[in-house]
């Protein structure tokens, strides 16, 4: 396998059924799907079709029913729960609709948790995210606590702790959701960037039309399967 | 480092945030460990002064008897004048003198008093009216006349009931006869010089002091006696000191047996265990109390986060580490809560120290119980390896409370928690 066959993230015959009230419930059906780095991917779908569980599957946040999957190459499919969360550390960056900052920290601390984890030096780890900052418009906001900032503030305050420690696939759900239009609009101005910048592979879940109309690949889901996989130039 | 930094800032932090929660929970154990304190140095301080009066009454902390005297009561079975010696040597050495506050000589036989109205049993209690005031708390026990002093020969001090039964006033003789260390038949006739009045009705009817010389003649026993009692500052070093008694008996190769007072008095020693018995049951039920408070917060605060919980192990964070950060949060609390609630114990026991605490509208001014009187108002007892116990009782309390919330967090499905709304 060469460097152009390399996968950000692949699934060969993905299915996630759920027990509700001893009724199957089949999220995501027979879902075959290869990602490659640097892609800016969009997962669209109307409330049902399976988008989140998709995005949930990739993100090794849950695991299969059937099938396979792949996170830069490797297999987590059947990975004990601890190497799944060093691959979720390392190779993955979540945004979240609510954007799921810890109150408890600020915004600073917020964006560096991965590299803390990771074991980056704190002079590293300051410089890192202030540039970060810098470059997503919310520069000056470092020591304010998630309640002290407006929505879009705090999504790019998330999007900052995503892509900070550059990793392989930075998976988004519905992280528009929650913003105006503005806000939106800027926060998906800077996604592209950091994408056609730094290389970073996005793959998002949402039926944001104007966020599906920014999309370079989309994949339509409907009832938990891929209905049709458009790549635009 | 880094990684248990910020465990320890994110459990510093969340313990900040749910100000209301947190004092709650600290709240249940302050109040679960001030009154484990109180109630532990009350309990301590009520057996000190239950000990101290058995011990008085009795043979002391520490009593050196022949080996077999316990069970046969004979003077036969006495301590030589040899092994007194050596007692009384041992208890010079350095590691026993400092905890010694009194050291006693005694006689002790059955014997029948005899008056021109009356013959009864009675029990014959020699004693060296020098070493005894130190020792026992009969001279504040008196009724009428006087204790016995040096110098007296042919005296005997009583019980007022017993001088009652007798019925002989001050002055008045009584003839004693008792069995002689040979087998004979011996008599000795004394003089009333005072009754005292203990409220321990065994004591009260039955108890004859004479002077020490005078039983040793009488009952042919020369320098020997049938018990030293010694009495010790303090009743937690009764282990120590008995330890090193027998260690330095045996060196001496003096055979006299060295008894602790639980093994000289074993109904003394029941009462206070069974009062400990008590006290336990009730701390475990105020614990087990406190620690369902303390589950109960804990495991709210656990799944009020679950989305924090879920965000976590999303972001890489092991399971593990955010099980330890609920304990962490909570060994906080429980560390917060040992200083607030060990400052509110002591405080509290410290205003027993200045009055104690008064039963006698329970109890009247004092009752007997197992050979022993206890006063109706008793101060607390404070012992700094008590209060070790009590603060390691409630870190353990707020680990174990803390264990299956710990648990619960380690249990939560990461795409399940992004849908939880708190």
């Amino acid at each position: 396998m060469n460097d152009t066959d390399q996968a950000a993230v692949r699934t060969e015959g993905a299915w996630k059924v759920f027990e509700h009230d001893g009724i199957a419930v089949e999220a995501v059906r027979d879902v075959t799907l290869r990602i490659g780095p640097g892609e800016f991917v969009v997962l669209a779908g109307p409330s049902g079709s399976g988008k989140t569980t998709l995005l949930n599957l990739l993100g090794g946040l849950t695991r299969p029913t059937r099938g396979r999957i792949w996170i830069d190459e490797v297999e987590i499919t059947d990975l004990p729960e601890r190497k799944i969360a060093r691959i979720r550390l390392e190779r993955l960056g979540f945004v979240f609709q609510a954007y799921n900052l810890l109150p408890v920290l600020t915004a600073l601390e917020n964006a560096e948790f991965s590299l803390l984890l990771r074991g980056v030096p704190a002079e590293e780890r300051q410089q890192r995210v202030t540039a970060l900052f810098e470059r997503i418009g919310i520069g000056g906001l470092e020591d304010r606590r998630p309640g002290k900032l407006s929505g879009g503030q705090q999504q790019r305050v998330a999007v900052a702790r995503a892509v900070v420690g550059q990793p392989a696939l930075v998976l988004a759900d519905e992280p528009t959701a929650n913003l105006d239009s503005a806000s939106s609009t800027e926060l998906l101005d800077m996604m592209v960037e950091l994408n056609e910048e730094f290389g970073t592979t996005f793959v998002f879940a949402t039926h944001d039309a104007a966020l599906m109309a920014r999309a370079r690949r989309l994949i339509r889901l409907v009832d938990g399967a891929i209905a049709s996989d458009d790549t635009r130039r | 480092m880094e990684r248990l930094r910020l465990l320890l800032r994110l459990a510093l932090r969340n313990v900040r945030r749910q100000a209301r929660r947190s004092l709650l929970t600290a709240s249940a154990m302050v109040v679960g460990l001030a009154l484990l304190i109180l109630s532990r140095t009350l309990a301590d301080g009520a057996h000190e002064q239950w000990i101290d009066s058995g011990v008085r009454l009795g043979s002391g902390h520490v009593t050196v008897q022949h080996p077999e005297f316990r069970a046969r009561r004979s003077i036969e079975r006495h301590v030589t004048a040899a092994d007194r010696e050596a007692a009384e040597s041992a208890l010079r050495d350095p590691h026993v003198a400092p905890l010694v506050r009194a050291v006693a000589p005694r006689i002790e036989a059955a014997a029948l008093a005899v008056t021109p109205g009356s013959a009864l049993p009675v029990a014959i209690i020699g004693i060296d009216p020098r070493a005894e005031p130190a020792f026992s708390e009969m001279e504040q026990r008196l009724t009428d006349g006087r204790f016995l002093e040096p110098g007296d020969r042919l005296h005997a001090f009583v019980g007022e009931a017993l001088a009652n039964r007798l019925q002989v006033e001050l002055g008045h003789r009584v003839v004693l006869t008792a069995q002689t260390v040979d087998g004979a038949i011996g008599e000795q006739l004394v003089r009333l010089t005072g009754t005292f009045r203990t409220g321990i009705p065994e004591v009260d009817e039955r108890l004859v002091f004479v002077p020490l010389a005078t039983a040793q003649e009488w009952l042919g026993l020369g320098d020997a006696i049938t018990s030293l009692g010694v009495l010790l500052d303090e009743s937690w070093s009764v282990p120590n000191a008995a330890r090193r008694l027998r260690t330095l008996m045996r060196e001496r190769e003096a055979t006299a047996a060295v008894l602790t007072w639980r093994e000289a008095m074993p109904e003394l020693d029941a009462a206070v265990r069974m009062d400990d018995y008590g006290d336990y049951v009730f701390h475990i039920i105020l614990f087990v109390i406190v620690a369902l408070a303390i589950v109960n917060t804990v495991l709210m605060s656990v799944l009020y986060r679950t989305r924090e919980f879920g965000v976590l192990q999303a972001l890489g964070v092991r399971k593990r580490d955010g099980a330890a950060l609920v304990v962490v949060e909570s060994m906080i609390l429980t560390g917060v809560s040992g200083v607030v609630g060990l400052v509110l114990g002591l405080g509290a026991t410290w205003l027993f120290f200045r009055n104690g605490l008064d039963l006698s509208s329970l109890m009247g001014d004092q009752m007997t119980a197992a050979g022993t009187v206890i006063e109706a108002v008793f101060y607390p007892r404070f012992r700094l390896a008590q209060i070790g116990v009590s603060l390691a009782f409630v870190a353990a309390i707020g680990l174990l409370a803390s264990l299956y919330p710990a648990y619960r967090a380690t249990r939560i499905d990461i795409a399940e928690a992004m849908k939880f709304e708190a």
